[in-house]
């Protein structure tokens, strides 16, 4: 009976020693992944900016401007996609929407973002957009990356409609939760009009022909928390100009936006809440889970030597035919 | 000789749940309902 028990015991610890491994490194990677049909939506505002009055073609000083950005996970495009990709993809369909302090629209940037739903690698397919135009994306947008390294990566400017490097500054503490901070740079560079103008009558194609042309910079700031890759908070030091031709009159240049872009409070508490959540279900299949087998399976593994110890020990009685002596002869 | 058994045992019953874990996979679920927003949302 004791030796059946180690036997059972044997096995359950071999079991458990194993899926420590099997689930770290075979079924975690595969079954971390963003939700083909995730919505999310974020509020951003930048007080006391300076926003173009396209009326007077003036940049006056306004108390806020605020962004609003959703993210909509498309699963029939995603479900498409995956047939020709052999992976799992996720499609977002994006939309920044920009107000100003009337309520009224700024600008509006559509994008699709397509990407792998475990790498976050970008996925090329048609589709693929910022504003109607067609692009292929290099690195990573919006999230990073499932247990996310201290490291540069590449991340993509919707403006530029290019990849530039984001640089890992060092580690902090964002309100309880330890978070890895990135910081890009995009100098001064010439930029396409949205083709949604806020004004009525003006089109990208009527500012062209007066010769004047858009310029942007922005310093972009994410504090990601690195088990689940996902920012807690940003902020981008956004400045746009108009620059040239004739719509400007003799002036050489006119600040269209510029403002320190945060992210609403109360976004940020949701947020931080969210990822607290998701952070501990990465843990448990990266650590709680693995390091608890295993040490199970180690225990397992004792019990059952050790019964296996007291079922051969000298003490116990043996079968009759051994302990019988011999027969002694004169 | 059981023990080899035994250990065997477990290592394949390991690797048949987490073989079968991750091929069942999560469900994909459905594009939501909701719009792209063009208004401020009250909160979050």
């Amino acid at each position: 009976m004791r030796r059946k028990a180690s036997l059972i015991l044997l096995a359950l610890a071999v079991f458990f020693a194993a899926l420590s491994p099997l689930l770290r490194w075979y079924a975690f990677p595969r079954l971390a992944k963003i939700p083909a049909g995730q919505y999310q939506d974020m509020v951003l505002e930048a007080k006391d900016a300076t926003l173009l009055d396209y009326g007077t073609m003036r940049a006056r000083k306004v108390p806020k401007v605020t962004i609003v950005q959703t993210l909509k996970g498309n699963v029939e495009e995603s479900e498409k996609i995956e047939k020709t990709a052999g992976k799992d993809v996720v499609v977002w369909d994006g939309l920044s929407y920009v107000v100003g302090p009337d309520g009224k629209m700024v600008s509006r940037i559509p994008e699709r973002y397509i990407f792998d739903a475990h790498t976050q690698e970008p996925v090329h397919a048609t589709g693929e957009t910022v504003d109607g135009d067609p692009v292929k994306r290099q690195g990573i947008e919006f999230k990073w990356p499932f247990l996310t390294e201290k490291r540069d990566y590449e991340y993509f400017d919707a403006q530029t409609r290019t990849s530039a490097p984001i640089h890992y500054k060092g580690t902090q503490d964002f309100r309880g939760v330890e978070v890895y901070y990135f910081e890009q740079t995009i100098p001064w560079t010439e930029v396409r009009f949205p083709k949604a103008m806020p004004v009525e009558g003006i089109t990208p194609e009527s500012v062209a022909k007066t010769g004047t042309t858009r310029w942007y910079t922005t310093v972009r700031k994410f504090w990601v928390e690195p088990l689940t890759g996902a920012p807690v908070y940003g902020e981008e030091i956004h400045k746009e100009e108009l620059r040239g031709g004739t719509l400007l009159g003799d002036r050489d240049k006119v600040t269209a936006f510029a403002g320190h872009v945060k992210m609403r409070e109360d976004y940020i508490d949701h947020t931080v809440d969210l990822v607290k959540s998701n952070r501990t279900l990465v843990l448990l299949m990266t650590s709680y889970l693995p390091w608890g087998f295993l040490v199970l399976g180690v225990l397992l593994l004792s019990l059952s030597l050790y019964l296996e110890a007291r079922g051969r020990r000298p003490g116990d009685p043996k079968p009759a035919q051994d302990t019988e002596p011999e027969p002694v002869t004169a | 000789m059981r023990a080899l058994i035994a250990a065997a045992t477990g290592l394949a019953l390991a690797f048949a749940l987490v073989l079968a874990i991750t091929a069942m996979g999560a469900p994909t679920g459905k594009t939501s309902p909701e719009p792209l927003l063009t208004t401020v949302p009250a909160h979050p």
